[in-house]
């Protein structure tokens, strides 16, 4: 009985696992049919990386932010390049234009 | 005669807990009301019965959910217990929302109602005569099903198992027809394909739906 619950309650947390990066922000990619809008790929996002096109940091989720790049693409924002690790090799915490003038921002990328 | 005694052998754990038994396909039931006037099942509850349900499944990640079909055949086990065999289907939408995360695992991020299913299911349906008020029999239902999953956006296709509890209300409105409503939990497992590979199911059903007695 109590190696059931165990299993139950196990399966039930696996059940709710979440990941930090998703289809549309930050899912490996080889082209836009892995992601729900594009795939950056290349040397700056090492893996590929999904992301959705924005004009302001608005049109990004609460931890990205718009950068001034392939035509406005949301990017996770980050202080150090620990905060990057989650994406794994290649990508570090990097100074960027932000998208319409808006200053610069920290986001996590490649190159 | 062999496919009752191997249905009554496959659920005899679960039957074994009644207090009264009568050999399968006598009307029990009836016969319990009339000698004892404290019946073990409703009156109307034949030896065999089907029914049609309708109703929601709510899923998520790689469980199915949306709209739920399903027949039921149920079968004379005991004064308590009938046997129910059912085909099951559920009807969800929902795009592709299968992605590889950075350690290039593929994960599965459905919403509760996305997916398609179809499968058979085996049970037990127990009525609680001690919960029956009139017309009214609450009844408890623990089975096992399995069935083929599909994520069509995400072109990914799944074999599942799992473990249904539930619980349920069934009315007499009619000599040969009741009307029943069901709450499910399901837990279980399922294999999918195109990397996404052993997958936890959890969800729920809520049905209603028409029993007719055979």
């Amino acid at each position: 009985m109590r190696l059931a619950i165990l299993a139950t309650l196990a399966l039930g947390l696996a059940a709710c696992q979440s990941s930090d990066v998703s289809r549309e922000l930050g899912a490996r990619c080889d082209n836009s049919n892995d992601c729900d809008v594009r795939c950056l790929s290349g040397a700056d996002w090492p893996g590929g990386f999904c992301t959705i096109a924005c004009e302001t940091d608005v049109d990004c989720q609460a931890d990205a932010s718009c950068l001034e790049e392939e035509g406005g693409v949301c990017a996770f924002t980050c202080v150090s390049d620990a905060g990057c690790q989650f994406l794994g090799q290649g990508y570090t915490c990097k100074e960027r234009d932000a998208r319409g003038g808006a200053g610069k921002r920290m986001v996590c990328r490649g190159g | 005669m062999s496919r009752r005694l191997a249905i009554v052998l496959l659920f005899a754990p679960a039957a074994a807990a009644a207090d009264d038994t009568a050999a399968p396909g006598q009307d029990s039931a009836t016969t319990a009301t009339a000698e004892t006037g404290n019946p073990s099942a409703p009156a109307d509850m034949n030896d065999q019965a089907i029914s049609a349900t309708l109703g929601v499944a709510f899923g998520g990640r790689t469980t199915p959910g949306g709209l739920a079909v399903a027949g039921h055949y149920f079968y004379q086990l005991s004064d308590h217990d009938w046997f129910d065999g059912s085909a099951q289907f559920v009807f969800g939408s929902g795009g592709a929302e299968c992605f590889r995360d950075r350690m290039n695992d593929t994960i599965c991020d459905h919403g509760l109602a996305d997916g398609y299913a179809g499968g058979v299911g085996a049970g037990v349906r127990r009525f609680l005569p001690a919960l029956a008020s009139g017309d009214f029999w609450p009844f408890a239902r623990a089975g096992l099903a399995a069935a083929v999953v599909r994520f069509p956006d995400d072109e990914t296709t799944g074999i599942t198992l799992d473990a249904q509890l539930g619980a349920g209300m069934r009315v007499a409105v009619s000599e040969a027809i009741a009307i029943t409503a069901q709450f499910d939990f399901v837990l279980g497992l399922g294999r999918f394909s195109n990397g996404v590979g052993g997958e936890p199911q959890l969800g729920v059903m809520v049905t209603a739906g028409a029993e007719f007695r055979l």
